[in-house]
């Protein structure tokens, strides 16, 4: 048994574990946060998906030892007090789920590539996600919620800061010369 | 254990069980990618994928091996998987070992005796069985300089799973002036040992209309290729798409 110590959305826990537990298990069964799924156990599936240290890692390929001193954040952690984040309320508009089951871990790296490039294009949305397994096939609802968040963001960006009005014979000015 | 998803995986499906796992993501001259410009650039053991494809001297110089590892598995998982982890597997659907071929890499192995390098044309001895002996661990690749002004290009067909049946990965420099002209081609996921084709260097330096330069060529490489028949593609299949890749890298950089 080892002791380890790490942070999972925003929690400092200290458990004792086996050095052979993968962080899943862990996160599950000891940790008991549930929105990270076992599928495939073979980084195939991508439902298991936490981001480690802020980036996203398959968490049945790593194990739980190797999260000690790291921070882990889940889907619960990008919806604090329970409130959902924009990204997670968009996935709920575009009906981007049937079941629901991938739905943590595709929102999860949604978040990951929307912080490393803004405005993604479809390609590079499909490109990333490629890691990820729906099997009721949500896809094009996800996408078209992940496009949707980028314009929004976008949008709050371009909003025009105040000006003061100008005087028109500046511009008169402007034109004579 | 670097990224771990290779060795995890095996280890699920009991075809390991080691005793011990070392972790060596902590220590700090692996996870280092040195740029020495005119010397090379080397890559060490715990650098994940991921880092490798945001570095610059792969945009432009080491292009080949980046075309290879933006193709590897997932943008998720390559946040844990690394280049030497790839390599060491030494499975023949393995990509890694063919662009770093064409780059004349080396892989430095340490052991408490010290260290040594061996080539990468040397380091696959066969179905999962590198030249690492049974204390030492690879440490680094060091990819040695490409000539100036080339390019290079990595190609793969996969079978329907996402395993390579034949990769091909190329290098050409100079291409407008045959004597000083350079080509470099391997292949890999053929058979359990990627080759470089040396063959076709020397051919290319003659003065010829480039597509029979390339004909040429592709006969050499097709005639070398002892391709294998396996769960994923029969030989005649890989032969054949040997020949379309080949054929499809060489026109992609010689053209005028």
């Amino acid at each position: 048994m080892q002791t380890i110590e790490f942070k999972i959305n925003g929690t400092k826990k200290r458990l004792e574990t086996k050095a052979n537990v993968l962080l899943l298990d862990l996160i599950r069964d000891k940790v008991n946060v549930k929105s990270v799924k076992a599928g495939c156990w073979r980084g195939e599936c991508g439902l298991c998906t936490v981001l480690l240290d802020g980036r996203p890692v398959k968490s049945c390929l790593v194990l739980g030892v190797e999260a000690n001193g790291k921070e882990v954040i889940t889907a619960e952690g990008l919806a604090p007090e329970g409130q959902l984040s924009r990204l997670q309320k968009l996935f709920i508009e575009k009906a981007a789920m049937q079941c629901g089951f991938c739905t943590p871990s595709f929102v999860l790296t949604a978040y990951y590539l929307l912080k490393q490039n803004p405005n993604p294009t479809e390609r590079e949305i499909r490109e990333f996600l490629s890691g990820h397994i729906c099997r009721c096939g949500t896809y094009n609802q996800m996408i078209e919620a992940i496009l949707e968040y980028a314009k929004e963001m976008k949008q709050e960006q371009e909003i025009p800061l105040p000006q003061p009005p100008r005087k028109k014979k500046d511009k008169k000015n402007e034109r004579s010369s | 254990m670097a990224g771990g998803v290779g060795l995890l995986a095996f280890m699920k499906e009991r075809l390991v069980s080691p005793g011990y796992v070392i972790d060596i993501k902590g220590i700090p001259e692996l996870k280092s990618m040195q740029d020495d410009g005119s010397r090379g650039i080397t890559i060490g053991a715990s650098v994940p994928m991921s880092d490798l494809l945001d570095w610059h001297p792969l945009h432009e110089r080491y292009k080949a091996l980046r075309d290879c590892v933006s193709l590897l598995s997932d943008p998720v998982l390559r946040n844990r998987s690394t280049l030497i982890g790839d390599l060491c597997e030494a499975l023949p659907f393995v990509d890694s070992p063919t662009p770093l071929l064409i780059f004349d890499a080396e892989v430095e192995a340490a052991s408490v005796k010290g260290r040594r390098r061996i080539p990468v044309s040397e380091f696959i001895k066969g179905l999962a069985e590198t030249a690492l002996g049974p204390t030492e661990i690879a440490v680094a690749i060091h990819l040695k300089p490409p000539p100036e002004n080339s390019r290079s290009i990595f190609l793969k067909h996969t079978s329907n799973s996402e395993f390579s049946i034949v990769n091909v990965a190329a290098l050409a420099a100079n291409t407008s002036r045959p004597e000083e002209r350079e080509v470099r081609v391997a292949y890999g996921a053929l058979a359990p040992i990627p080759s470089r084709v040396y063959e076709v260097e020397a051919p290319f330096k003659r003065k010829a209309p480039t597509p029979q330069l390339i004909g040429e060529a592709v006969a050499i490489i097709k005639k070398k290729a002892e391709p294998m028949t396996d769960v994923l593609a029969k030989a005649e299949y890989r032969l054949h798409m040997l020949e379309v890749l080949t054929l499809r890298a060489f026109t992609e950089l010689l053209r005028a």
